[in-house]
């Protein structure tokens, strides 16, 4: 794969890929994600756990500024997200698109290859090269042009990856990429986040199953609306922290946000 | 990528080029559609399509243009799945049309054009904001927007009729679309505006398809999706106008759904969905445009919107790949294949039980077999034979393999074998789940399958209910044996 | 230049209630009828989100009832109902034909029917101008400026109609909450929402029909969403947003036959525009949701009111 030699020496640069600072996301005066602070550091595979409606989602969209938000910032290796872009891959749940879509395997794929691409300009040959190459990686080379809808979920789960691999990106924010996949593809699908983190490339992957999160991933995210803990797997994983993020209680925090959601105030 | 292809540029170049030169060479003339004394069908259709009369060219090439444009952003309408966006926006331009005329009395179409896409564009603001300041969901924003707005134009319609100007000024055509009201004047502005369409979407081709398919992605990519958004808006308020004197305010919406549609479901790739969906816009065009002149008062919008909905149930019932017809026909010959399939296959059965002593296999036999009726059996044995897989003998009672029917159904047995075998080792399915499912999968595993599972299953020759698995060797060394041997061939000589 | 009359309050505001109350009184009823009918109808929808099914219906009847006019030869009620009804029939089914068995969407089988199907219906109309006693104008935006001249039956038929479907909002109130609102609910409460669904279907077909002659086939949607819409905005209670439907109704029908003597215009399309401006007002001025209070509020709440004891946690 034509490599970014550059990428990886940067990445060696001070800033961290990836810096939060008292994000706050509110829907409708309900507060989704609360205060957080979150400094990633390099070539780290780090997964993003909690309960459902923690805002693991919202946390990740609010990241790359897909959604707005009431108050913070964050910051791409250094820089406002906007211009950072450029450096960042992406890849959604499966339920984010319409699958009826007259687009070829390879059409998704070379997707991928638009932001480096830019206006305007057509795909090279580079590109398709390029986008074979991902298409390769997740073994959906022969199916490069068949309709995306005649598709299994798991094959449309990796087309979803290879795009985010064309991108060819040092930061990656992955949403359930294991989501409705059957082990075998999983298994692979792991082996890949964690072939692109020894390449020295940070990824923040939102998982839903707490076992296989302990096995994956180095570092662990466990969230529930605001962070709970975060830090490397073996001193996250542990009952204390994950009966903080996963217990049933209402937590201090939540019961008062739920006031003041009431109160009718911003 | 077709759309990046040298050819398919150059030929849209020379399209555009031959309609802007027709249209700008045209004299005018006066000539009214449809004082015309021939009054036989295809007369009229060779007059009209043979450019005869002046003023039709205008008709004819307004209308060609407009389902050009229409079908071209008709195909984002549909696959961004933005139906009632259309409509709605297509109503709501009526006051700008109507206020397009007030500015100089007249049929002004620039006035008209830019009156109605201001119009259009505070109708979708409105409806954004709405939605964004109410509790009202989107259908609900569309259509508020949608019936007030046509109200304002209506009322304005109907107080510019009782001005003594009024009634002369052509504005009751917007209603129903003439295009026998299309003047050289209009045909410039529509040419124009499909030009800057063709040259929009061939210039920006993957900008509007990457945020058509995935916004959220695009803009990770690095793409406004916001600003091609409003673009895409812009170029449809633009197609929507120079529709509407042809087309008629309320039947706009269909000329940009219905093409697209059709194309819609006759391919999978966007690039060749936009190039049918302009052309069966232009078919449907030229088909309103054409019926319409054959009566001074029919008014040209239903006929093209006509035009378009014939187009389309065509490509619903008979599409290739999709077509509702074609998908049943497929069905009913699959269906027909697994039936004689299962014939064979109880034909070998019956054949295994009795060790392959004998070629025949009596209707009766078979009958119990497939605890079948004599008659039906009888039906399955002449469509056997029909298709050469068998041949009958002793008056239709005595069924013989014929090599090519002994070759299908030791596939058919082998498949069905192969798989509970794999079932039950490879996956660990207890034995007696396993031939529901091999009844199903037998019919369609393909060779190279069958060439994997054997080498898979390397060395097991019984099935788990201890049957013999024929191989790919035994089902060749069966051929060439003759009608009534005297030894067990095949298999049995195992 | 002439197109805006001038404004003479005698004209515009007195006479419509003195000396021409003869005309304009029936046609003030006959809009009130329609527009409650159908807007006590469309809240419904609204809540269903099914405003484009209300648009695909009252589209679709026109070939009904052109066909109704062709075969029977009458203006009978009961024919121009079947007809209606059927056309009603059809288009479902052809949305679901089309949505069901192919890839195209359902918003698309929906615009794809109600327009063809309109089209039948214009050219119908078109080229059997003599025997179908329906034109072009008369589609667009009704005739309701000639009520007055057709004696008491239209009014009456509509009365019986805006009667009918008070009463069975009254009736079939917990039926049409539950199911509008979940529909998981409804069935364990043994309520059949596909029953409550097809019934709404029908009674919205019988209404649009009755509205037709009116208003015609497009400001229905008008009548259909405008007055629910407005409700919706100044209350959060089904009951009292019912009752707000009724006043719009009464409203937009008695400022809109102002509106037409003043400007000289269509009356149908003076209604709907009164209707919307009364959506309008509400819009800004409603009490929770009015853009005037929002805009108050916010500036009185620059800073984060949040506790700063939460980020101790």
């Amino acid at each position: 794969m034509a490599e970014k030699i550059v990428s990886v020496q940067s990445s060696l640069s001070s800033a961290p890929p990836l810096e939060i600072h008292d994000l706050t996301v509110a829907y409708h005066k309900k507060p989704v994600l609360w205060g957080i602070d979150l400094a990633v550091p390099p070539g780290k595979l780090v997964g993003i756990v909690g309960p459902n409606g923690a805002g693991k989602s919202t946390l990740i969209k609010a990241a790359m500024g897909l959604l707005p938000f009431n108050s913070g910032w964050v910051k791409i290796f250094g820089q406002p997200v906007r211009q950072a872009l450029n450096r960042v891959g992406y890849m959604p749940q499966r339920e984010s698109v319409d699958w009826d879509f007259p687009v070829s395997v390879m059409d998704v794929v070379l997707m991928g290859r638009y932001g480096h691409i830019g206006l305007i300009k057509r795909p090279t040959k580079n590109d398709r090269e390029i986008a074979r190459e991902c298409l390769d990686k997740v073994k959906l080379l022969p199916f490069a042009n068949r309709q995306i809808s005649n598709l299994s979920g798991g094959q449309q789960q990796r087309v979803f990856l290879a795009r985010a691999l064309a991108q060819q990106s040092d930061l990656y924010f992955m949403d359930e990429p294991f989501a409705g996949v059957d082990a075998a593809t999983e298994s692979a699908i792991v082996s890949l986040l964690q072939e692109l983190k020894n390449k020295g490339k940070t990824l923040m992957v939102v998982h839903h199953d707490l076992p296989t999160a302990r096995e994956y991933f180095d570092m662990l995210l466990l969230l529930n609306m605001r962070v709970v803990a975060f830090g490397p797997t073996e001193q996250v994983f542990t009952p204390d922290l994950l009966q903080k993020t996963y217990g049933g209680k209402l937590t201090i925090l939540s019961e008062v946000a739920e006031q003041v959601r009431q109160k009718g105030t911003q | 990528m077709r759309f990046a292809n040298y050819d398919s540029r150059f030929t849209r170049c020379l399209l555009l080029l031959a309609v802007i030169l027709g249209a700008g060479t045209i004299n005018v003339s006066a000539a009214r559609i449809g004082d015309i004394s021939e009054t036989d069908i295809v007369g009229q259709a060779v007059r009209f399509f043979t450019f005869q009369d002046p003023a039709v060219r205008y008709a004819l090439i307004g209308s060609m243009l407009l389902g050009i444009s229409c079908g071209l952003l008709g195909s984002f309408i549909v696959v961004r799945k933005m139906a009632l966006v259309g409509d709605a926006l297509s109503h709501a331009v009526l006051p700008g049309v109507a206020l397009g005329f007030l500015w100089n009395m007249t049929k002004d179409p620039v006035a008209i054009l830019v009156g109605a896409t201001l119009a259009g564009l505070i109708g979708a603001a409105t409806v954004t904001l709405i939605k964004q300041t109410t509790r009202l969901k989107e259908d609900a924003a569309l259509g508020l927007v949608l019936a007030s707005f046509f109200a304002m134009g209506i009322c304005l319609v109907t107080m510019i009729q009782r001005l003594p100007t009024g009634n002369k000024s052509g504005i009751d055509k917007f209603l129903f679309g003439q295009a026998a009201a299309l003047g050289p004047d209009d045909v410039r502005l529509m040419a124009i505006v499909t030009a800057g369409a063709i040259a929009a979407i061939t210039i920006f081709y993957k900008e509007f398809l990457v945020t058509s398919f995935d916004a959220a992605f695009a803009r990770v990519a690095g793409f406004p999706a916001q600003v091609i958004h409003y673009a895409l808006m812009l170029l449809l308020a633009f197609a929507v106008v120079i529709a509407l004197q042809a087309v008629g305010v309320v039947l706009v919406s269909a000329m940009l759904i219905t093409p697209a549609a059709a194309a819609y479901l006759l391919t999978d790739r966007m690039s060749r969905m936009l190039w049918l969906s302009a052309i069966f816009g232009m078919v449907a065009g030229a088909t309103g445009a054409f019926f319409s002149f054959l009566g001074p008062k029919l008014p040209t919008g239903p006929f093209m919107v006509l035009g378009a909905t014939s187009v389309f149930v065509l490509a619903f019932l008979f599409g290739p790949r999709h077509g509702v017809i074609v998908r049943w026909l497929r069905q009913r010959s699959r269906a027909r294949r697994v039936q004689r399939e299962n014939t064979l296959k109880s034909v070998y059965h019956v054949l295994e039980a009795r060790d392959f002593k004998g070629e025949g296999v009596s209707l009766r036999e078979l009958a119990e077999r497939r605890r079948e009726t004599i008659e039906d059996v009888k039906e399955q044995a002449s469509n056997l034979r029909s298709n050469g897989l068998v041949s009958l003998h002793d008056e239709g009672d005595v069924i013989f393999l014929t090599p090519a029917g002994w070759q299908l159904a030791c596939a058919i047995v082998r498949n069905h074998r192969l798989w509970e075998l794999y079932l039950t080792n490879a996956a660990q399915i207890a034995a007696d789940h396993v031939h529901e499912d091999a009844e199903k999968i037998e019919h369609v595993l393909g060779e190279e399958t069958v060439r994997q599972l054997e080498k898979r299953l390397a060395g097991m020759t019984t099935d788990p209910h201890g049957k013999p698995i024929p191989t790919l060797a035994d089902i060749r060394q069966g051929t060439g044996f003759s009608e009534r041997p005297t030894e067990p061939t095949g298999y049995g000589k195992r | 230049m002439n197109l805006i009359p001038s404004f003479e309050f005698q004209r515009v505001i007195v006479a419509p209630w003195t000396q021409d109350i003869g005309s304009y009184g029936w046609i003030a009823l006959m809009g009130f009828l329609v527009a409650t009918a159908c807007g006590l109808v469309g809240n419904y929808l609204i809540l269903r989100r099914m405003a484009l099914v209300g648009d695909a219906i009252s589209h679709s009847v026109l070939p009904g009832l052109a066909i109704a006019f062709l075969v029977a030869n009458t203006r009978s009620s009961l024919v121009m109902f079947l007809g209606a009804l059927g056309a009603g029939v059809v288009t479902t089914l052809l949305i679901e034909l089309i949505h069901k068995k192919s890839r195209v969407k359902q918003d698309a089988a929906i615009g794809i029917t109600f327009s063809s199907l309109f089209a039948i219906g214009v050219i119908l109309i078109s080229v059997y101008a003599s025997k179908v006693d329906l034109d072009q104008d008369c589609v667009l935006y009704g005739e309701i400026g000639t009520i007055p001249l057709m004696g008491p039956t239209p009014i009456v038929r509509m009365a019986c109609v805006t009667a009918l479907t008070i009463a069975l909002i009254i009736v079939f109130y917990k039926e049409l909450l539950v199911s509008s609102f979940d529909s998981g609910l409804a069935y364990s409460l043994g309520i059949n929402a596909g029953v409550v669904h097809y019934s709404l279907m029908c009674l919205l077909s019988v209404v649009v029909v009755s509205a037709f002659e009116s208003v015609g086939a497009i400001l229905v949607i008008a009548m259909l969403i405008l007055p629910g819409a407005t409700a919706s905005l100044l209350s959060q209670r089904l009951p009292l947003m019912l009752g707000l439907t009724v006043l719009h109704a009464a409203l937009s029908s008695v400022l809109g036959i102002h509106l037409a003597v003043w400007l000289d215009c269509s009356i149908a399309g003076a209604m709907v525009v009164m209707g919307a401006v009364l959506f309008g007002l509400a819009w800004i001025f409603s009490p929770q949701q009015g853009l005037l209070w929002r805009a108050l509020r916010s500036r009185g709440n620059h800073c984060q009111t949040v506790p700063a004891v939460l980020s101790s946690e």
